[in-house]
């Protein structure tokens, strides 16, 4: 990853004779004052904000009376809320559910739009696959929330014309995260999409026509050859989409305010809001932020973990 | 007539039968578009018809002007713009100076600070937004846009992504610039940032796209319907007006349909700047 890479030439190595020192020291001023801007923000809103939302875990805060110090009670009151493991479940099936959905229709999408000789065609594939990650989640939202709509939905007409009877999705504790999941693809796949294309149109077509040449079919070309080639493509989607689904708030607060039938769609960014912002359990919410954190950061680093077993390295 | 060598081509190209299906997915993708378009144009009596009409009759425009009856949606539309705006041009600016900072400065510290900036791109925004809250409303900044652009400012991924930009831009030239007695400030906004143009265009769209979008924020640090800016906007008027979908679908139609029209005119570097974070992972 060039994101780790930090380039070494240039670093704190001394310059070359002929530069004067104080002429280096005026650069390290400008630096700093080139940064300042930066970091200050960066402490008021990322730095500050993290180290205060740790100390804050560990304390019981309604905002309105002092925070009082509270050890470690807000994370053993989390662990025996079934609320919380309600919201895991779901937040995980639901990020589950996006990541292969994406990846597997993005990547054949992205084939099939690779393929597509007819320029007009193509571009309007292109652009409609990608017209929805435009909009924002409130108006897609929204928009959806008509067209599963039992009544007069667009989904609940065509179903019903092809002999079909969709559930009430919204009302169905079965079916109303698989809903959000299925929004969820019509709105973020086009980000998916592009990221593939992209990755294909880098494999090297003297690979695919070798293959051909030595015979082979056109399954193996794609298990032998597109797809390891495609394998950094791949994982980069795959750890963006699961770090975007497992934030996922905007669809489920505002087709399903209250968490959905039986908690079915409560996320664990849903619980955070609903303690932090609704009972105004500060400190609380932060120890649930924390745990958003720690399962980020460990699935992360377990995807890059688990990646150098099969990311073909170029 | 010439032959045209198509050297980008991979695979054998698609029969026509696979081309019809990735039509037909195109059409599946934009029909609700299409369908809340329609809707928004129709009067509210012949609306939400089964089976579903996709050309709008009668047509009207009254759902429209119905909208600001409900929200103050123009007010809305001028506060969304504000915030976008300043947090674009504003982080862009930030961002800039980062990495010129990073790409072309040497200073004591200057990689470690590097690295503690990236390393942020992995704390998730509800892990901050608590704590900015508390902040916020310490600065009597609570129901005020600024507490929506201030944060909006520093982003961490855009000086990454500018600063690889600019390692890309020949040092000469700036070097040549810096012995004929050119300042840094003059380097960077005469030098680097005219050579940035697709970059710049890059982040100016995805900020502009991600604030104008934002939900959260909004929702958590904005209360009176005056200061609200549309997202949150869009589904107060859905609550308040569950009676009338028309107008809400016209609502929709009126933030929708701009955010499409400039897709369409900068397509090229919003989706090649999104390609091209991807093939950097």
């Amino acid at each position: 990853m060039t994101l780790t890479k930090v380039r070494p030439e240039r670093a704190a190595a001394p310059r070359p004779a002929g530069r004067g020192g104080g002429r280096f020291r005026r650069g390290e001023w400008v630096g700093y004052a080139f940064l300042s801007p930066a970091l200050l923000l960066f402490l008021a809103f990322v730095a500050g904000p993290f180290a205060v939302a740790i100390v804050l875990a560990f304390f019981s805060w309604d905002m309105l009376t002092p925070a009082e110090f509270n050890g470690v009670g807000n994370f053993t009151e989390m662990f025996s809320d079934p609320l919380l493991y309600e919201a895991l479940a779901n937040t995980f099936v639901f990020a589950l559910a996006s990541v292969l959905t994406h990846l597997g229709g993005g990547l054949l999408l992205a084939m099939g739009v690779n393929r597509m000789m007819r320029r007009a065609l193509s571009y309007f594939v292109r652009t409609t696959l990608f017209f929805p990650f435009v909009i924002s989640w409130a108006a897609v939202a929204l928009l959806w929330k008509y067209v599963l709509d039992p009544t007069f939905g667009l989904v609940t007409h065509y179903a019903g014309e092809i002999g079909v009877e969709p559930p009430e999705w919204f009302t169905d504790p079965a079916w109303a995260l698989p809903a959000i999941i299925a929004i969820d693809f019509w709105h973020t796949i086009g980000f998916t999409f592009v990221i593939m294309l992209a990755g294909l149109q880098t494999v090297p077509r003297e690979l695919h026509e070798a293959a051909r040449v030595d015979g082979a079919r056109p399954h193996q070309v794609f298990w032998r050859v597109t797809l390891p080639m495609m394998s950094p493509t791949i994982f980069f989607a795959a750890v963006v989409t699961f770090i975007g689904a497992f934030q996922i708030f905007d669809p489920v607060q505002i087709i399903t305010p209250d968490g959905g039938p039986e908690n079915s769609t409560i996320t664990i960014v849903m619980y955070l809001y609903q303690k932090g912002f609704q009972s105004f359990q500060i400190g609380y919410a932060a120890a649930v932020s924390i745990l958003v954190f720690v399962i980020m950061m460990a699935v992360t680093l377990l995807q890059f973990w688990g990646s150098r077993k099969w990311v073909h390295q170029q | 007539m010439t032959v045209r060598i198509r050297s980008r081509r991979r695979v054998r190209p698609a029969p026509l039968l696979l081309e019809l299906l990735l039509v037909a997915v195109g059409l599946v993708m934009i029909a609700p578009l299409v369908w809340l378009v329609v809707q928004s144009l129709t009067a509210e009596e012949a609306a939400f018809e089964l089976p579903p009409t996709w050309i709008p009759k009668p047509f009207t425009t009254d759902n429209f002007a119905a909208v600001p009856d409900a929200i103050p949606f123009g007010r809305m539309a001028l506060n969304s713009l504000q915030v976008a705006v300043i947090a674009t041009v504003g982080s862009l600016l930030v961002s800039v100076l980062a990495a010129y900072a990073f790409s072309r400065l040497t200073f004591r510290g200057r990689d470690g600070i590097f690295l503690v900036l990236l390393s942020a791109l992995m704390i998730p925004a509800q892990m901050t937004v608590i704590p900015v809250f508390v902040l916020m409303r310490n600065l009597g900044l609570i129901d005020s846009l600024p507490a929506l652009w201030l944060p909006a400012l520093i982003n961490v991924f855009s000086i990454f992504f500018f600063r690889q930009y600019f390692n890309t831009i020949p040092r000469e030239l700036d070097e040549a610039a810096r012995i004929d007695g050119a300042g840094h400030l003059w380097i960077l906004f005469r030098i680097i940032v005219p050579l940035s143009g697709p970059a710049l265009a890059a982040m100016a769209i995805l900020t502009f796209q991600a604030v104008w979008n934002n939900y959260l924020g909004p929702l958590i640090f904005l209360s009176t319907p005056e200061n609200m800016t549309l997202p949150v906007g869009l589904v107060t008027l859905q609550a308040s007006h569950g009676g009338s979908p028309v107008v809400v679908f016209a609502a929709i139609t009126a933030v929708v349909v701009p955010v499409l029209a400039l897709f369409l005119v900068f397509q090229r570097s919003f989706v090649a700047s999104i390609a091209q974070a991807g093939l950097r992972g």
